[in-house]
């Protein structure tokens, strides 16, 4: 049997800014349907995508982006490589991210996450996206690594264009492209001395001065928490109000029972993902569904389709704070899974418990989306009226 | 059946201890400590379900 086929663009503004009814389309086609626009083979379902995640053999990391420039900038890092180099690589990058590592993290970040909600809750309307999702993660990720000042001022628009580039070569990766390299640039000069004493990003120094971690390997590690942790969890957070806006009987759910907190991000993640398409080469012909995808191939695989799955969810398209999908794709799985997953959890559990605790009911106006190669997210979103709890 | 840890891959997300904390525990180093050799006949469908959400694959089933 050969492999479906569709004329649909993956990267048409229409496609990401809602890519939910592609998704189906292409589900309903088969576990890989071929895009000719695309030039690659799109991984549509739920555990067609769960093994070729954990398939390092058969879908290697080293075309993780769509365009030739962005896999050629990241070979050599743990994103791009596959075991048994990876191994290593991944150790010295989760070192400091490890939930072991961010347990002194959490009564900070809760800390920080009830000051910015009261305040908030305090004024009455806001923009989630501008006033909370932006500035949340920014603060989080500014004192973890140890910059200020205009590092500060441009690390939004970085981490934003750190995602763009991993699109194909179109408008938006040509546009992004200087701007991702200041980010770089930024990552290749820091010294110890620029960050702040006792943060993460300087004892990442200290480790490479201790010759823990090999020399000139400190920045590369704080380009890769710096480009794949900022833009996420802004359009991780911003999906979190939007949600709750959209569903007050589910959040009501959460308010009535804390417990459930980690199953609503989960939720969220699940209903909304942060990524739409993450890529792998294919190293060897491989059967899927019946059709066999080609050696050599592109593949795309969209852990937002599979996380829709109704082979492997019930009712996939309902949001239900309830259903605790913690298989969910939006992490990824296996070798390569999200290396940040914890702190992302950290950040998003510590906003979802704040807004439970101070806020009755969000009311929120029409979101705004623009559409982005790699990122899904929010960009305005007025919360008319926060009654408060 | 038995269960196979990599500690080595563990990163301590302790989703394996959520799911079914009758048969997986997190020591002081957040790693993964399986608290039966053999897991008993009534904790197997706990023990599975427990390994599929390891986030980064460092835990198996074995017959």
């Amino acid at each position: 049997m050969s492999v479906p086929s569709s004329d649909i663009d993956l990267f048409a503004d229409e496609v990401l800014v809602d890519p939910y009814p592609t998704y189906a389309e292409l589900r309903e086609l088969g576990g890989a349907v071929h895009l000719p626009a695309n030039d690659l083979y799109a991984l549509t379902r739920y555990d067609v995508i769960r093994s070729a995640l954990g398939d390092p053999g058969t879908f290697s990391s080293r075309t993780i982006a769509f365009n030739p420039m962005a896999n050629e900038a990241l070979q050599g890092t743990s994103l791009a490589s596959d075991p048994p180099v990876h191994t290593q690589l991944r150790a010295t990058l989760t070192e400091n991210l490890s939930p072991r590592a961010l347990r002194g993290l959490r009564t900070t970040i809760d800390a920080k996450a009830a000051a910015l909600v009261d305040e908030l809750v305090a004024k009455g309307s806001f923009d989630a996206i501008d006033a909370l999702a932006r500035v949340f993660p920014l603060e989080v990720v500014a004192d973890l690594i140890g910059f200020t000042g205009h590092v500060r001022e441009n690390m939004l628009r970085w981490g934003e264009a750190a995602m763009q580039v991993l699109g194909p070569m179109n408008q938006r990766t040509v546009e992004n492209f200087p701007i991702a390299g200041e980010l770089y640039g930024w990552c290749s000069t820091v010294t110890a001395d620029d960050l702040t004493p006792g943060s993460v990003g300087r004892g990442i120094f200290d480790a490479e001065a201790r010759g823990d971690i090999p020399p000139n390997t400190a920045g590369h590690i704080i380009h890769q928490y710096l480009g794949a942790g900022v833009d996420t969890t802004v359009a991780a957070i911003g999906n979190i109000v939007a949600l709750f806006g959209r569903h007050p009987e589910q959040f009501d759910l959460v308010r009535e029972d804390r417990a459930l907190v980690p199953a609503a991000f989960a939720e969220v993640l699940r209903y909304w993902v942060p990524i739409h398409a993450w890529g792998r080469h294919v190293t060897k012909d491989v059967e899927i569904d019946g059709a066999t995808v080609p050696a050599g191939s592109q593949v795309a695989l969209l852990l937002g389709a599979g996380n829709r799955d109704p082979r492997h969810y019930e009712n996939p398209d309902e949001f239900l704070v309830e259903r605790n999908p913690v298989d969910h794709l939006s992490f990824g799985y296996g070798p390569h899974g999200c290396a940040g997953q914890g702190l992302a959890r950290l950040e998003a559990h510590a906003v979802i418990e704040a807004l439970a605790t101070r806020a009755r009911r969000l009311v929120v106006g029409e979101e705004v989306r623009v559409p982005s190669n790699t990122t899904r997210s929010i960009s305005e979103l007025p919360v008319v009226e926060v009654v408060p709890a | 059946v038995k269960i196979l840890a990599d500690r080595e891959r563990c990163e301590g997300h302790g989703l394996c201890a959520d799911t079914a904390p009758e048969v997986y525990d997190l020591d002081d180093d957040a790693i993964v400590v399986l608290l039966h050799e053999d897991v008993p006949l009534e904790l197997e469908r706990k023990a599975e379900a427990g390994a599929r959400v390891c986030p980064v694959a460092a835990l198996r089933i074995e017959a």
